[in-house]
């Protein structure tokens, strides 16, 4: 099978211009990497050859991400606070948070420490009698110890080598033998919170003389990876368990669980998040307008907006049918009251079933591609943006990739006019023999947007005149003309390429890296599967029975 | 030199025995620094390169006649030098255009990688590729110098939302970023409130011990680790248990992670209302709250070194405050009329931050001379001209004269040289021997004519 991903490499070639627009505080986003797997500067489409010996790549270590830290110490410790919201930021892999390339400085070495202090303070304070596994008033050195065990099989995921045992053993007891039971047991939950163990998805180490370079992961590194990919966090008691007992020994046993994680309330922001950063609503929360433009964009609006689209995705995939089409054209979403009902215009029952989505008006509105959030980010503060519109679609939907502008162009969007729409101030992408070359490509799929406001609002017309959202498709699988997003949606739900895409976003997702070569296969297995149910569920289970998640690959070279 | 408003004892009156051994050594090491000054270190980063022809000014041999960007800098003009045709020229190596921020202060090329990029196949790349001059500074202040600041340096920031090659600057060695601390509440928990603070004798001493017991059980699984994990991932956790190692340092040393702040070194007033720092609009407002704290954390000798990143590479900030509604990157590929006069307004704009900063550093007395007289400022950029993407002449300015050496009041244009020996002669003005910096470095010294 080859992947969608070289089309647009013409636009190099032809040394043409996607238009940029300087993006406030970190520029533009990292490229989409999809195609970047074998580290070559042009796409390199995966192919999977056949072969009986399992295969995968190097998966680097990598540190907990904010989200990860917070929803791990609120499974470990019971409580509901988000220290890490004041971290240094995460690293990205393509759109995807992920700390994978380099290592922390002294100022998070900091925030771990003064998190872990308050943390541990907070933990013996109001939760001790739950962390302890005896009276904590009559506690002694070998509940401390057993402390240790089972505490630190939650926080290191696994169980102590006998090394670190022995280390946390002797820091209770400092702490023990100096001033109390209590003492002890914050000493070593306040060690383990700054501890490597606790910080990092540990995985393989150095490869034994004579091992293969390709090995079964460790069930407890399984169990790891399933928790993190899934729910963004440790893994529970019954995951443990399956781990210790032998139970995640084969795909079968890995879908059985994958599906009770699925199950689980905290998938749900997992599957938020994956679509929030996919999409770029991650970046709503410092999403500005001009007020002059849009007067009705307030923080509530922001608000709603940014939780709106990982609510629909998490209602599609895991209450309702769980099809991608339904994602990209369902005329429904989730919607309360208030500013973004009014944007909608819809009116929300008073009593409306919150676990329950509103009906939108079919004409106006259908899935992921019309949702404000959506449509709000990919604008300018003071108009829509065809071009950002354009090339999410091209890089986030189709999974290719375009050149950036070359230096020297002048990238101010047209100022808006009140007696001009927008697809005739652009008009110079199609005038200009450089600009064409590329904006060809961008522009006939983000004027198909153009139904849509700056805000996300729907408008009829613009510049007193109505509306051309007519659009065009090129260099895809379902190449031809259509008329608004409506009918975009639809081509994009019978692309095969967009649902290749999808599966590739969730692999970079689940695994904290990009896909190459050493991957065609669990890539291949995942789109198959994907494609013969076109559902998002199956999908996610079935990343945990591949390949790639079965398996480490040992670094090269000696240590 | 003396440093009679500020003392380090400020510091320790309030500190329990148990962190004076590691102190004392160090207070005798550093009364015997060359030259006895404490030399300060600031490196300030404005993006989206500049209109040259409104930023170079006049000189007369005698005295500056200072241009449009630079106008509010009239009242410092004999404290800064100005420095033109310095540049890096960068061929086809890893990363194009803004990612190239990173070169600025480490005179290397960025890495091979893909983590960088936005295009098919257009020279991605990683993170950059050396240390910094102002990390190699601190290295030196506290390796050579036995400096023991409670911060071996600070990196401010005010509007940066991504972990991205082009928010970072500072960077500890070749794939290690050092992060800045764009929020103003942040960096003032940092430097100003500790757990410590405010405990009786007891308390404080039982908190130390706990600290002490804790650090060394960490250190001690990081130490397990570093054995466990492949070539590649034992890099960072080195550099973790090097971060966790200065973390312990500064609690040994002062008992608590973060200074008191005592007397003269009363932290600034941060506003009632939070400053959020993603917003456009509260960009000057937290520059100057920035700039306030580095100012503190500078006099009261919690660094010796600082940077300030006010966006990132690219930034498009929106200088509405100064009546400009585009944003800033989107204005710099304008040559248009009306948008080369925005960029030189958003640089003065700029100016006036470095002003603010240098008034403020004028304020603080150390013995017969001010704090500015003792710190070194440059001030860069990651481009020349931002239309053209061109890579010379960056726009440089020196202020302050690190210690008495540095002829300022002048203008020095060297023609179309590589920015290496810039970097060669900051490490030589603070006051270390270095002949080169960075790998794109030719070997031709520090730049002539700065003292």
């Amino acid at each position: 099978m080859q992947y969608a991903f070289n089309r647009i490499g013409l636009c190099s070639v032809l040394a043409t211009l996607v238009a940029c627009t300087g993006d406030i505080g970190a520029g533009g986003d990292p490229p989409n990497p999809n195609n970047m797997g074998t580290g070559g500067a042009t796409t390199q489409p995966l192919k999977c050859v056949a072969s009986q010996a399992p295969s995968v790549g190097v998966s680097p270590l990598r540190r907990l991400t904010r989200s990860q830290y917070n929803n791990t110490v609120r499974d470990l410790l019971g409580i509901n606070t988000t220290p890490a919201v004041d971290f240094a930021l995460d690293e990205k892999v393509g759109p995807f948070f992920s700390n994978a390339s380099a290592p922390i400085s002294d100022l998070l070495a900091e925030q771990f420490l003064k998190a872990a202090e308050t943390l541990a303070d907070t933990a013996v304070t109001s939760k001790l009698p739950t962390l302890v596994p005896c009276d904590a008033a009559t506690g002694d050195a070998a509940c401390g110890a057993k402390f240790v065990d089972t505490f630190g099989l939650r926080a290191f995921r696994r169980p102590l080598q006998p090394d670190e045992r022995a280390s946390m053993v002797a820091l209770f007891e400092s702490g023990r033998t100096t001033v109390g039971f209590a003492e002890g047991v914050q000493r070593v939950i306040q060690a383990m919170l700054q501890s490597p163990q606790f910080l990092y998805h540990y995985e393989l180490g150095q490869q034994p003389a004579g091992a293969k370079d390709v090995v079964n992961l460790d069930s407890y590194i399984l169990a790891e990876r399933m928790a993190y990919y899934l729910w963004d966090s440790m893994p529970d008691a019954e995951l443990l368990r399956a781990a210790g007992a032998g139970d995640l020994s084969t795909p079968a046993k890995l879908r059985s669980q994958a599906n009770r994680l699925l199950s689980d309330a905290r998938a749900a922001d997992t599957i938020a998040s994956f679509h929030r950063q996919w999409l770029g609503t991650d970046q709503i929360s410092s999403m500005e307008k001009d007020k002059a433009v849009y007067p009705t964009y307030t923080a509530e609006l922001r608000d709603a907006m940014a939780a709106e689209t990982g609510r629909f995705a998490d209602y599609v995939i895991r209450a309702g049918d769980g099809k991608l089409a339904t994602l990209l054209t369902a005329p429904f979403s989730f919607v309360s009251s208030g500013p973004l009902a009014a944007l909608y215009g819809v009116t929300v029952p008073a009593n409306q079933d919150p676990s329950k989505p509103v009906n939108l008006d079919p004409a106006k509105r259908a899935g992921i591609m019309t949702q404000p959030g959506v449509l709000a980010i990919m604008s300018h503060a003071d108009q829509s943006s065809p071009i950002r519109r354009g090339k999410l679609v091209r890089e986030q939907l189709f999974c290719q990739t375009l050149a950036p502008p070359p230096p020297g162009v002048d990238l101010t969007p047209p100022a808006p006019d009140p007696n001009a729409s927008t697809r005739q101030r652009f008009e110079k992408h199609r005038t200009d023999k450089i600009c064409a070359a590329c904006h060809t490509l961008i522009d006939p799929i983000g004027f198909g947007f153009e139904n849509y406001d700056g805000v996300g609002a729907f408008r009829a017309t613009e510049a007193g005149k109505p509306v051309d959202a007519s659009g065009t498709l090129t260099g895809t699988d379902v190449d031809g003309d259509f008329s608004g997003v409506l009918e975009l949606s639809q081509k994009l739900a019978k692309s095969q390429e967009v649902r290749d895409c999808v599966a590739q976003k969730w692999f970079n997702f689940g695994f904290g890296r990009t896909a190459g070569s050493d991957d065609a296969c669990s890539v291949q297995a995942v789109t198959d599967a994907f494609s013969k149910t076109n559902n998002i569920r199956d999908l996610l289970v079935e990343l945990v029975a591949t390949d790639a998640f079965r398996y480490g690959r040992f670094e090269k070279g000696a240590p | 030199m003396t440093r009679p408003v500020f003392s380090r004892r400020t510091f320790l009156g309030s500190i329990g025995a148990a962190g004076m051994g590691a102190l004392v050594p160090t207070l005798e090491a550093e009364a015997a620094a060359p030259g006895g000054v404490k030399k300060r270190l600031i490196l300030l980063t404005s993006p989206n390169g500049s209109v040259h022809t409104d930023w170079k000014p006049g000189f007369d041999g005698t005295s500056l006649t200072l241009s449009k960007a630079l106008a509010p800098l009239e009242a410092h003009k004999k404290d800064i030098l100005v420095l033109d045709g310095l540049g890096w020229q960068y061929g086809d190596g890893p990363g194009v255009d803004h990612m190239r921020i990173c070169m600025m202060w480490n005179g290397s090329p960025m890495l091979t990688g893909k983590d960088f990029s936005n295009s098919t196949g257009d020279r991605p790349c990683g993170w950059g590729g050396g240390i910094s001059v102002d990390q190699q500074v601190a290295n030196h202040l506290a390796t050579q110098q036995m400096v023991t600041t409670p911060f071996k340096s600070l990196e401010f920031g005010v509007y940066q939302g991504k972990h991205h090659i082009y928010t970072r600057v500072s960077y500890a060695g070749a794939n290690q970023p050092i992060p800045t601390e764009p929020d103003p509440a942040v960096m003032f928990a940092r430097l100003f409130k500790d757990a410590g603070q405010n405990l009786g004798t007891a308390d404080l001493a039982k908190l130390q011990a706990r600290r002490k017991s804790v650090m060394d059980a960490v250190l001690g699984n990081l130490t397990s680790m570093q054995t466990r994990v492949s070539k590649s991932d034992k890099l960072k956790i080195d550099s973790h248990l090097a971060a966790v190692r200065s973390v312990e340092q500064r609690l040994a040393g002062s008992g608590t992670a973060g200074p008191m702040a005592t007397g003269s070194c009363t932290p600034p007033t941060l506003p009632a209302t939070k400053l959020e720092p993603l917003v456009n609009d509260n960009y000057p407002a937290i520059s100057r709250l920035q700039l306030d704290m580095m100012t503190i954390a500078l006099a009261c000798d919690m660094t010796r070194v600082a940077s300030m990143l006010w966006s990132s590479a690219s930034s498009d900030i929106r200088f509405t405050w100064i009546g400009i509604k585009t944003g800033h990157h989107t204005i710099s590929h304008d040559t248009g009329a009306t948008a080369r006069t925005q960029m030189t307004q958003i640089h003065t704009w700029y100016s006036g931050e470095l002003a603010y900063l240098m008034d403020k550093l004028k304020a603080v007395q150390e013995g017969g001379a001010t704090l500015l007289d003792n710190t070194l400022i440059v001030w860069g950029n990651e481009l020349a001209d931002g239309a053209a993407h061109s890579q010379q002449p960056i726009p440089v300015v020196m202020a302050g004269h690190a210690g008495g050496v540095l002829k300022t009041g002048r203008y020095v244009d060297f023609g179309k040289k590589k920015h290496n020996p810039l970097l060669v002669s900051i490490c030589n003005l603070m006051g270390l021997p270095d002949t080169k910096f960075g790998s794109l470095d030719d070997g031709s010294g520090a730049l002539p004519g700065l003292t």
